[in-house]
């Protein structure tokens, strides 16, 4: 979708502003919010750039900075952190060779934590994009991480 | 609706989908289509049922037979099996977490059984996804009672009656929030549904959306026709995708059915809904900043009044509830308000889900009546904590709550109790930990997440939580002060009360309830560098060796064994333990607990390799530390058992001169008067005590130091120091006829009786009363006397015995009975001449300060036991008087306990120190050993004041090389190798000791926590 359509989708008002956000995220290619659509959406929107930017970067779902075509988000909430989501990030760093807030040279993931994601029965957990993985071992994790490396 | 015989309900909630619920229905699919049974069996995909970790849950309906984590393999044999052919597939059954029995049916498990399920009513039991199922269920039928039966007010009043409040987490009154929005002038109004569940660790909100998302619905448009409103919105977090979705397809199914819309149930009221989605802000949760995101802005807070019902969203009059308070409303409407107020207490009524999660069986969401007790929920829904470790404390309401104790696990939830205590209801959030957690790096954990959700708005939140988290981070890398402590403190006083929004002003509650409930492990952290839990890395040199209470360095002497190098294992032993020979056939271990191969197959065998290494020697004088040079001065040490020798073997070490004064004519204390000799050979026990003694250590026995001899005297002749270290050997005897019969004896008077090798006749049929070390040796003891009939009654059941499990197991092989939850309510002499004791049946009552269960006698359930002779060892305690008789002493005593610092050792009196059973209570060798060790430092501090290291206090690293790069083995530990019990004779040592080989091997499994890659 062009930054037209998504504005038409939602409605041109500011209350729609998160939503358009999502979509224009979504549609980026690399899971981020570009300075130059943020540009042309404040055009569009009639807000000021410093407005969106502003409003973007409160939100930490939002990246300004371009992300990976797999987004991981490991939770980092207590009963995640107590069933050994420590252990997990440290497997995910070690298989992907990046920290938290890096991406893979190859472009196919970031690696994010999140807060809860409210599957703490299934502790620990991370999303990847939409789906949700729980009960986490390291090589549960590497398993994942294969799957999407070969399906890429 | 199609009718079928068999309905196959498969849990879709979010947890289970990711345990694979959509494998498991596509295997289902096949199965029933393979074995032409589309027909018949209807498989429905439901939300969530609650118990995420069991997951995929399916449950086969009209019988309710409940299956647990179903994998695809498993489906053949559910189907071909139990819907064929009627037979159950019991292997897939839940398991009892305490007991291990099989329950077949849903209805039959506790944590289903004890719920009240009014918000979660419809939760996995219909497809979320398909209106008519919700309609099926009475759905919708609330909103049309309202619309055509009910005015506006009357709404408001049956919401007002219920009594309900919010269950986010504020617990404001929903018909007053309804009420006020009502009273609003103006056309345009909004329904808000708040579903930026952000707490971690609460997911009920996200369950009732996934599983439920009509009544969600449904309650907003009658919340709008209540309060004059034509739409709604749900405010959802970007993180619950699934949710979102659901909820898109029930607005889109209600819609299509005119549930939304226009002229809703041709009633002129129009209402419609449009979902919001977060984008990963904390502080959304929060009602203003909800709003403001709602709106497109940045979701900051702003300043209350003007609340919501008067300028909320767009600056209209708003109704703000979030999930669970809406999921009330349908039942409030049908029901009548007065049906909800009829459960839960008096201002907190209906029910309340709760998000069961951390160290408790059965984890997952629960919904209780309010007012049940904190401890219900842990141990008869939650079935109590996994693996035998001990309950510490629960985390309620989030980062936002406070912890609470073991001591108030009777307390009614409410929201009225639980502030009072500290902590809030909150979101429903309820973290269980067990002993294992460090109270302090809990409520670091929480600092740290509020200091990075802080919208940074308003100051105190922004950068008072920053500064708050870096002096908790100092606490906990061993590097806090006291007056660090006091600043915390201060500063969680300002921020609660500057903050802008509920954020901030609940930003210091975790570490306010930490330290309201543990203070004592702030201090630790802060004055004796320790880590308790063994969480906080940086004061820690192993687990094991932070575990132990005389901190002996287990990875070090273990790291020798396996190089055969015995003579090095036994010198870092001796550092902070004179004692490897008695410890490595008594010591409950307390290093193993928190040993790091728990974690694959099972943790070392210590015990069993300190065994070998020590008996490899009788002659530890060369590998004892160096003895610095005599300094001149003098220390007398009254009671030689653990405690007291340990003192006195540090305090030569350190050139004092020691003379241990012991009333009983063998020293040893414990070891030597309590301990039968088939745990702990006398031999063994000499050899070590001599080994001391070639030392330096004097030793004078059958010296009785407030009898004949006093305190005073000895300070005359010379000594400047104590340490009282006389046990606790006053046996405590129950309040009940006939203790002072013949043939009852106090436990371990009889025990210290037959250590005198006095031959006891105990006759046939013996009874044990108590459930203690000293009980389970008191009924092995009379066994190997020729008892044919030994029992052990103890009033409560296995799991709380405070003994060793394999003591209880070894006793049992050789014969013993245990008898649980029974107690003895008399003696008396029977007309035969034997002894006749009343027995009464016990019940698991309500939690005991300590978090036990009481037990409670069960009214009508006497009956008589018959006996030779009755054991009595229900406890005993320390009863120092004797020996403080003198005036300048009194002061180290109030009423009859001796006032001594548990850590330090030392008394009011100066000069005068204290430790092991004395101070502590009955405990173990190794406790005692290390409160000698703790008394040395103090006693030589007194002597000789200025700071110095003690070299019992540095850990060093084993010069034998360790590859930090090598893969983890799978290796079992060694088994404890014991006597066949038809070759256990009365003086014949039980367990033997392991090979050269097998001790070497077992070294070998440590992981070596000693070593740490460092940081660079």
């Amino acid at each position: 979708m062009s930054i037209a359509e998504i504005v038409e989708k939602h409605g041109n008002d500011r209350e729609n502003l998160l939503q358009i956000l999502h979509d224009l995220q979504d549609c980026s290619g690399d899971h981020s919010l570009h300075h130059d659509a943020m540009v042309q959406l404040s055009r569009i929107m009639n807000l000021t750039v410093a407005d969106i930017v502003g409003t973007a970067s409160f939100y930490s779902m939002f990246s300004l900075r371009p992300r990976g075509r797999h987004v991981i988000r490991l939770c980092e909430s207590p009963p995640c952190y107590i069933k050994g989501s420590e252990n997990i990030l440290l497997a995910l760093e070690k298989r992907l060779g990046v920290s938290v807030g890096g991406t893979t040279g190859d472009g196919l993931f970031t690696l994010e934590t999140t807060s809860c994601l409210g599957v703490c029965g299934v502790a620990p957990a991370m999303m990847i994009d939409e789906t949700v993985y729980g009960n986490l071992t390291e090589e549960k994790v590497n398993g994942i991480i294969d799957g999407l490396v070969k399906a890429a | 609706m199609k009718a079928f015989r068999s309905q196959v309900l498969l849990c879709a909630g979010g947890a289970c989908i990711s345990s694979g619920t959509e494998s498991v229905r596509d295997a289902f699919q096949r199965e029933l289509s393979a074995h032409g049974l589309e027909g018949e069996v209807g498989l429905v995909t439901t939300g969530c049922m609650g118990m995420c970790e069991i997951g995929p849950i399916a449950v086969i309906y009209p019988e309710g037979i409940f299956y647990q984590k179903v994998k695809p393999s498993d489906v053949a044999e559910i189907v071909g099996e139990h819907l064929l052919k009627g037979r159950v597939v019991s292997r897939l059954f839940y398991k009892k977490p305490t007991t291990q029995e099989l329950v077949q049916a849903m209805s039959e498990i506790d944590f289903f059984r004890l719920q009240v399920k009014i918000v979660l009513r419809n939760c996995g039991n219909i497809n979320p996804e398909d209106i008519r199922e919700y309609i099926a269920v009475n759905g919708y039928e609330a909103l049309g009672k309202a619309l055509t039966t009910m005015a506006p007010e009357q709404v408001v009043e049956q919401v007002t009656l219920s009594g309900l409040r919010g269950r986010g987490g504020a617990g404001f009154p929903t018909g007053l929030k309804w009420r006020a929005t009502a009273a609003q002038p103006g056309p345009t109004k909004f329904v808000v549904c708040n579903a930026d569940e952000g707490d971690p660790g609460a997911f009920m909100d996200r369950s009732v959306l996934e599983g439920d998302p009509h009544s969600v619905i449904e309650a907003m448009a009658i919340c709008g026709y209540a309060v004059g409103a034509a739409q709604g919105y749900v405010y959802v977090r970007a993180e619950y995708p699934l949710a979102i979705q659901r909820l898109k397809t029930a607005i889109g199914q209600a819609r299509e059915l005119g549930l939304l819309g226009k002229n809703i149930f041709g009633s002129g009221f129009n209402f419609d809904i449009d979902i919001r989605m977060g984008a990963g802000a904390f502080v959304c949760g929060e009602e203003t900043a909800l709003m403001h995101s709602i709106e497109g802005k940045r979701g900051e807070p702003r300043p209350k009044p003007p609340f919501p019902a008067v300028k909320g969203l767009f600056d209209r009059p708003t109704v703000l509830n979030n999930v669970e308070t809406f999921a009330n409303i349908p039942y409030i409407i049908l029901e009548g308000g007065a049906a909800l107020a009829r459960l839960g207490t008096e201002k907190s009524k209906g029910t309340k889900v709760f998000a069961l999660a951390g160290d408790v069986n059965n984890t997952g969401l629960v919904e209780v009546p309010m007012g049940i007790p904190l401890g219900t929920i842990v141990y008869d829904l939650g079935g109590g904590i996994p693996n035998g470790k001990k309950f510490k404390a629960v985390q309620i309401g989030g980062p936002s709550g406070g912890c609470i104790p073991a001591a108030h696990l009777n307390t009614p939830v409410t929201y009225e109790s639980l502030p009072q205590l500290g902590a809030i209801m909150g979101s429903g959030g309820l973290i269980v930990m067990n002993e294992d957690t460090c109270m302090v790096d809990l409520a670091r954990y929480f600092l740290e997440f509020i200091a990075e959700e802080s919208c940074g708005k308003c100051t105190p939140c922004r950068v008072g939580t920053k500064m708050m988290l870096s002096l908790v981070n100092r606490i906990c890398a061993g590097k806090g002060t006291m007056s660090d402590l006091q600043r915390l403190e201060e500063l969680a006083g300002t921020i609660g009360k500057t903050s802008l929004c509920g954020l901030g002003q609940t930003a210091p509650n975790p570490v306010l309830s930490t330290l309201r409930y543990f203070r004592e492990e702030y201090l630790e952290h802060i004055n004796n560098r320790h880590c308790r839990a063994g969480v906080c890395q940086a004061m820690m040199h192993a687990p094991c060796t932070n575990a132990c209470p005389a901190s002996v360095n287990v990875p070090a002497y273990l790291a020798y064994v396996k190089e055969g190098r015995l003579d090095d294992a036994l010198r870092v032993h001796l550092r902070n333990n004179p004692f490897p020979s008695i410890c490595g056939r008594v010591c409950p271990q307390f290093c193993i607990d928190k040993c790091r191969r728990n974690d694959l197959e099972g943790p070392l065998a210590v015990r069993a390799v300190k065994r070998f290494m020590s008996d490899s020697r009788d002659d530890y004088l060369d590998l004892f530390p160096a003895k610095a040079p005599p300094n001149g001065k003098k220390v007398a040490v009254i009671g030689a058992g653990p405690a007291g020798l340990s003192c006195g073997y540090y305090l030569v070490l350190l050139g004092y001169d020691v003379t241990v004064f012991e009333r009983q004519e063998e020293p040893g204390g414990m070891m030597r008067y309590a301990i039968p000799d088939y745990r702990l050979p006398r031999r063994i026990l000499a050899k070590e005590i001599h080994n001391l003694e070639r030392l330096g250590l004097k030793i004078k026995t059958g010296v009785n130091i407030g009898g004949a001899s006093s305190l005073a005297d000895l300070r005359k002749q010379g000594f400047q120091a104590f340490f009282l270290s006389m046990g606790a050997d006053h046996e405590i005897m129950p309040r009940i006829s006939g203790t002072d019969l013949p043939g009852v004896y106090p436990g371990t008077r009889f025990l210290n009786r037959v250590s005198h090798n006095e031959k006891i006749d105990v006759g046939r049929d013996v009874i044990v009363i108590g459930g203690g070390d000293a009980a389970i040796d008191c009924s092995r003891v009379a066994q190997r006397l020729g008892a044919k009939n030994v029992k052990i009654i103890y009033r409560r059941t296995r799991n709380e015995m405070p003994t060793n499990p394999i003591e209880i197991r070894e006793a049992e092989a050789e014969g013993v009975k245990v008898e649980f939850l029974k107690n003895i309510e008399g003696i008396r002499r029977a007309p035969d001449g034997r002894l006749a004791a009343t027995i009464r049946q016990m019940r698991l009552g309500e939690f005991d300060k300590g978090g036990r269960r009481r037990p409670e006698p069960v009214p009508g359930s006497e009956v008589e036991y018959t006996a030779d002779t009755i054991l009595l060892a229900i406890g005993h305690e320390p009863a120092p008087g004797e020996v403080l008789a003198e005036d300048e002493y009194k002061p180290a005593m109030k009423e009859n306990a001796l006032l001594a610092n548990s850590k330090t050792g030392e008394t009011p009196v100066p000069g005068l120190f204290a430790g092991g059973d004395l101070v502590a209570g009955p405990a173990t060798v190794i406790e005692a050993i290390g409160a000698g060790q703790r008394a040395a430092r103090s006693i030589d501090q007194h002597l000789f004041p200025g700071k110095r290291e003690y070299f019992w206090e540095k850990m060093e690293l084993p010069d034998v090389a360790v590859n930090m790069e090598r893969e983890i083995e799978e290796s079992m530990p060694v088994e404890y190798p014991l006597l066949a019990t038809a070759e256990r004779l009365i003086s014949v040592e039980v367990e033997k000791t392991i090979t050269r080989e097998a001790a070497m091997c077992e070294a070998g499994r440590c992981l070596r926590c000693d070593c740490k890659l460092s940081d660079e």
